[in-house]
């Protein structure tokens, strides 16, 4: 599905990716993860164009990325909603996008209502809390039914309830043989639902593996565990 | 685009800094109207209040505005919508939310008080203005992606031309006052959109015979039909120019 071939980016003399290669298939739940500035966000913006890379190339179904925006039509992003237009409310922004995509033909409502969107819609984004609008987001990445889902932090400021509810909805994305990226510094939350771990270092990955694979070299069950036996410095 | 700009007017019209804007208008332009008996000289002090603060408060609200919208602008841009869209929307909702500002606040009060050529040009030439400040802004903004140091350079940029370009132009006179560069200076004011503004509405007035020399070329030029319209249609390539650069920078740049 997303095809990621030798991409490096530079900002300036700074070199944030690092000839990064990647295969992500339908059906897999990956989890893009490293330490701040390892270039996860710069991977995510390259895939969706955000940002243009220095080197390489990415094509997502076949479309090479930068060329045409049709791409994104099968890809449902879930940013981190922080800065937004502070008076347009809820409703607006589904609006909005309903608008936009009106093309799609089918709609996916099931985080809305998770999420009881309806009895926020009429707030204004500047008066959201945190956790208000990263139930927006999420239902907005949902909506459009995408093939592709790119979640960035989406349990970040989540309540225990909705953090499952959403876990539950992600696992059922991915039996349904859609493909998810996720990334998140609460290792926690991605047990149980990742497929395959993408471990990014200084902009280079420093692992790339199964579950099963990551089970069997650690010999752990959790997935914060089998990262720190991963990262551990191999001794002779 | 037209539906993102739609949305993003909608919210900019309740935003505090453009009602706010529209109340400082307003307030100057009836108080200017009610403390001053002669109606050219209130035009006069609005003109000043167009030319200064007018470009001041588009350029830092529209920079601020962009940088603050930044996660909408990628979550559109999440979506199969190209971003010659987004930016063109963000240009539109601007400038329409301003000129309803500028428009109720300083022309409804000049209209009132002093319906005349010169009141129509001032109305007309701050809108013009206020659209050209608001894609210097745009095209700041998705130059810099620093939202500190993009308000810095639009302030500075603000200085430039409000005050520095006419000193130079100033200075140019002044070392070379014994040539004959009248017409040299005529076709530099046309490198600064607010010069282009002042020049066009005090030559529809009194104060225009009081410019000397170099007034004479200048009431030729910009009191004539022709030289009108040179001006306005100068002030609309600097729209164009700045919005089409704003465009190009966008559609090129990392977010």
């Amino acid at each position: 599905m997303i095809s990621i071939k030798n991409i490096s980016k530079n900002f300036g003399k700074h070199e944030v990716l690092k000839s990064i290669s990647l295969e992500l298939e339908k059906g897999e739940c990956v989890a893009l993860i490293g330490p701040n500035g390892s270039g996860k966000t710069t991977l995510i913006k390259i895939i969706l164009g955000l940002l243009y890379a220095t080197e390489g190339t990415v094509t997502v179904n076949g479309e090479i990325v930068g060329k045409d925006v049709a791409y994104r039509s099968i890809i449902g992003y879930m940013p981190q909603m922080s800065r937004l237009p502070e008076n347009m409310t809820v409703a607006q922004v589904f609006a909005l996008l309903k608008r936009l995509r009106s093309d799609v033909e089918t709609i996916d409502e099931s985080v809305y209502k998770m999420f009881d969107i309806d009895g926020m819609k009429s707030k204004a984004l500047g008066k959201l809390s945190g956790g208000m609008r990263q139930k927006v987001s999420a239902a907005l990445a949902f909506m459009f039914s995408p093939e592709i889902l790119i979640l960035d932090e989406p349990t970040a400021a989540l309540d225990p309830v909705s953090n499952e509810n959403l876990k539950d909805k992600i696992k059922q994305e991915v039996a349904d043989g859609k493909m998810v990226m996720i990334t998140s510094h609460n290792l926690s939350d991605l047990d149980g639902i990742v497929s395959r771990v993408v471990y990014l270092m200084e902009g280079e990955v420093y692992f790339d593996k199964t579950i099963e694979e990551l089970q069997a070299s650690t010999g752990e069950e959790r997935l914060n565990r089998m990262i720190v036996e991963s990262l551990k410095p191999q001794t002779a | 685009m037209i539906q993102i700009a739609r949305y993003l007017t909608i919210d900019l019209l309740k935003n505090k800094a453009i009602i706010g804007s529209l109340l400082l208008f307003a307030a100057i332009g009836w108080g200017l109207f009610f403390i001053e008996s002669q109606p050219e000289k209130a035009l006069l002090m609005l003109m000043q209040v167009t030319l200064l603060l007018l470009p001041l408060i588009t350029l830092i609200f529209s920079c601020v505005y962009y940088y603050n919208s930044y996660e909408f602008t990628v979550l559109l841009l999440s979506h199969p919508i190209k971003r010659s869209a987004v930016i063109q929307a963000f240009f539109i909702a601007l400038s329409i939310s301003f000129s309803i500002a500028y428009t109720l606040g300083i022309g409804l009060p000049l209209i009132i008080h002093n319906p005349s050529v010169e009141s129509f040009i001032l109305l007309t030439s701050g809108n013009l203005l206020l659209w050209i400040f608001v894609g210097l802004a745009l095209y700041v903004s998705t130059k810099v992606n620093d939202k500190v140091r993009g308000i810095g350079l639009v302030l500075i940029l603000w200085a430039f031309f409000a005050f520095i370009f006419d000193g130079l132009l100033m200075l140019l006179m002044y070392q070379f006052g014994a040539y004959p560069i009248e017409k040299l200076i005529l076709v530099l004011t046309f490198l600064n959109p607010i010069d282009i503004s002042r020049i066009s509405v005090i030559m529809q007035t009194d104060a225009g015979a009081m410019m000397g020399l170099s007034g004479a070329i200048f009431i030729e030029f910009f009191g004539s039909l022709k030289g009108m319209l040179i001006s306005f249609s100068s002030l609309l390539v600097w729209v164009i120019l700045m919005y089409l650069g704003s465009v190009l920078n966008f559609r090129k740049s990392d977010l």
